[in-house]
């Protein structure tokens, strides 16, 4: 995608330098360094703890780093307040388990934060947040409450939530793990077509086939440090490391298993 | 004392000592409520020495029994040179403690926030006011209705704690002490109050659960 | 750990940037003005009224003193637990009819428990210390107490078993029953024991209500510890001294049965 870019040619969305993390004496992320293009779709896969989720979290600062640093289109990070805030708002973020506000309709769901945090008046936002929803395939939900959608609509309308901020980027931090298996697709189909419209994407995720036919770049994350990365068709078909070798062959045990 | 001769001697009384009693549970309450998300605030706050008198605050009014914390008020702070009026002791003893109990239904409101609601809310560029007024605050509400309703019978019954202090107007419970030592009431006289107040409790409980079941929050 | 939130405090904030922490840090200064000014104003007020005098403290240093306070908290332990007692016996059958198959049973059951929720237990002991004794019946002062106060708890420990009673698995019933056992043997040998355990914090809550309540043993000449407490009063005039230590006394052990019922759930 976007391959009229060339990559240092311009300054990246998203960079950490030497990032670590600790958790207590937990080192959780060891000596990440990654840069995510304008347009770039990046999938960070791994096995569970290895830290690719801390990672994802970083990026908003969701979680604070111990040391490294974070740069959002070639600014530090800010640390607090309206700076922050403001950074933040030009970021999305998909969550595992969807985290809709609850005691809102899904439409309110969507024009909270244009309205408060971008002051958009409330019938423009609602009319932008109509369309979103049209694009994920839920309008005819606006008016009701989390509560009464599915998994997979739940999550769809949080993604329409994100874009109403109108992201530089959106972060993915296992979108499709909470959700029953015949969800997963409706979820992963409006994330692909995001990623052919030319988003920026970090995704975190499980989906191995999907992440082959969406990713522009897949990072492979083990114990907190990045152990390989590459085009997809690459790695999936030469992983060099012994380890992404083994994860890969799990997760092909998984599927055949799971084909019987 | 037969029903009859009850209510035509002490009728207007009756309806004098309900309006007393409805009076001093809406004002203790309206006060707790204030007094209770102000302690809460300060019991969610990052500035530890708050968060310690708050803590206290909650554990002493909590557990005093409300007789304890009204002679104290009454008998034991003129020892001080503080003296107040009767209507202050026992408004300050009707509010103190249910104020105590406000602030630990407000934290378990919090408490059953879902951590992501707020992080999304904050992933979404929304600063810590915004945060708290469109997410902490209306959901913590939602969650504390049916604990708050309970928490307003329990005013209208502290309120009895008037009885024991001379007031004018008296209030229900009160009503019934001076009715039998004056007279023999008998059962009647104790009958009247306690429907009266039992009434008040269940119009209330209908209230609260109707309003809860508007704004609960469906999981 | 850090990444275990489970406390709204951890996730209310954002993890404080340098600004933030400074912020903290002059706040929690500040804030400690106006509490050690309080705390000056306090001592101040009781020097300046003669009450930190050592004659009204002083006693406190006696053994007698002690052993009557001990005296006074017996009493307000025997009125407690035989309140409690009675309490959970009538709670207990209250529930029963409130969750009986018979529809006036179950009429009469909600409507005593309603009835002992919504009235204040004050107007309860005024009951069997005014109008009771009209009747010609003469009760000891215990349960002239006792009953009254266990009258006004018996409505929530009813609603306490039956939320407990509602808790158990709705398949617990027909496991049972599917085994050939009969409905009242299902209730005593698997459900009740079940609903039990899970209300036992509650029913510990319940007693500090217990406890405080017999506070209003003074009205009725009890000796609990209110009433020992008077006498103390009028044996060294020292009013505010041993409302204050008393107040102190019901504050800790309500505090500890709270942290008992925490410690059990």
């Amino acid at each position: 995608m976007n391959s009229e870019h060339k990559s240092g040619a311009e300054t990246p969305v998203i960079e950490l330098r030497t990032v670590n993390k600790y958790f207590g004496t937990h080192h959780v992320l060891k000596d990440v360094s990654l840069s995510v293009r304008q347009g770039e779709v990046v999938v960070i896969i791994g096995p569970s703890g290895s830290g690719k989720s801390t990672l994802c979290r970083t990026i908003n600062r969701l979680e604070t780093i111990s040391s490294g640093e974070i740069l959002i289109e070639g600014q530090p990070m800010p640390a607090e307040g309206k700076e922050l805030a403001q950074v933040r708002s030009r970021i999305g973020m998909v969550f595992q388990s969807f985290n809709l506000f609850l005691h809102r309709t899904i439409l309110d769901n969507v024009t909270m934060a244009p309205m408060d945090v971008l002051h958009i008046k409330r019938k423009d936002a609602e009319e932008e947040a109509l369309k979103l929803l049209r694009q994920v395939g839920i309008e005819d939900q606006a008016r009701k409450v989390p509560a009464q959608l599915s998994g997979g609509q739940q999550q769809r309308a949080a993604i329409a939530r994100a874009l109403a901020m109108h992201p530089k980027a959106i972060l993915f931090d296992e979108p499709t793990s909470a959700l029953d298996p015949e969800m997963i697709q409706e979820v992963l189909d409006v994330m692909t077509s995001l990623a052919k419209s030319g988003m920026t994407m970090v995704i975190v995720t499980h989906e191995m086939n999907f992440a082959r036919n969406v990713a522009d770049r897949i990072i492979f994350m083990n114990d907190g440090a990045i152990l390989e990365e590459g085009a997809p068709d690459e790695f999936f078909a030469h992983p060099k490391t012994e380890r992404a070798r083994e994860f890969l062959a799990s997760f092909r045990n998984e599927q055949k298993e799971s084909e019987l | 004392m037969n029903i009859g001769e009850l209510l035509s001697q002490y009728g207007g009384k009756y309806a004098i000592a309900l309006l007393t009693t409805w009076k001093l549970t809406a004002v203790s309450f309206a006060l707790a409520l204030a007094l209770g998300v102000l302690i809460t605030a300060m019991r969610v706050s990052p500035i530890r020495p708050l968060r310690i008198i708050a803590g206290l605050y909650v554990q002493i009014f909590r557990n005093i029994p409300g007789v304890a914390l009204l002679i104290f008020l009454v008998y034991a702070l003129p020892y001080l040179n503080l003296i107040f009026s009767y209507q202050t002791c026992v408004l300050t003893a009707t509010t103190l403690i249910p104020a105590s109990f406000c602030s630990e239904y407000l934290m378990s409101g919090m408490n059953m926030i879902d951590k992501g609601q707020i992080e999304a809310a904050r992933a979404l560029g929304m600063r810590f006011t915004h945060v708290l007024r469109k997410v902490v605050i209306p959901q913590a509400l939602r969650n504390s209705v049916l604990p708050l309703t309970n928490l307003l019978v329990a005013t209208m019954l502290t309120t009895s704690l008037a009885s024991q202090v001379p007031m004018n107007p008296m209030e229900l419970t009160g009503l019934v002490s001076h009715i039998n030592t004056h007279s023999v009431g008998g059962i009647m006289a104790f009958v009247i109050s306690a429907a009266l107040y039992c009434a008040t409790a269940i119009l209330i409980g209908q209230i609260g659960s109707l309003i809860d079941r508007k704004v609960r929050i469906v999981r | 750990m850090k990444n275990e939130k489970n406390n709204i405090r951890d996730f209310l904030y954002d993890e404080p940037g340098p600004k933030a922490k400074r912020r903290i840090i002059f706040w929690t200064i500040v804030s400690l003005v106006p509490i050690a000014f309080l705390l000056y104003r306090m001592t101040v007020r009781f020097q300046e009224n003669g009450q930190l005098a050592p004659q009204y403290w002083s006693f406190f240093l006696k053994y007698t003193t002690w052993r009557f306070i001990g005296q006074g908290l017996l009493g307000t332990l025997e009125a407690a637990l035989t309140a409690g007692a009675i309490a959970f016996v009538i709670g207990f059958l209250l529930m029963r009819g409130r969750i009986s198959r018979s529809g006036i049973l179950r009429k009469i059951s909600a409507a005593l428990i309603e009835f002992t929720r919504g009235v204040p237990t004050l107007l309860f002991i005024y009951f069997f210390f005014l109008v009771v004794p009209q009747t010609g019946l003469k009760l000891p002062s215990l349960l002239r107490i006792a009953l009254p106060v266990a009258i006004s708890a018996v409505g929530v420990v009813a609603e306490v078993f039956r939320s407990g009673v509602n808790a158990v698995p709705k398949g617990q019933t027909e496991a049972a029953l599917s085994l050939g056992m009969r409905n009242r043997h299902v209730f005593y040998k698997v459900i009740f024991p079940q609903a039990f355990r899970y209300v036992i914090p509650s029913l510990i809550s319940e007693i500090v209500i217990v406890v405080k309540d017999t506070t209003f043993a003074y009205v009725i000449n009890f000796p609990d510890l209110m009433q020992n407490a008077k006498v103390l009063i009028s044996n060294y005039d020292a009013m505010l001294p041993v409302y204050l230590i008393v107040s102190v006394i019901y504050i800790l052990i309500n505090f500890l049965i709270n942290q008992l019922a925490r410690a059990v759930r």
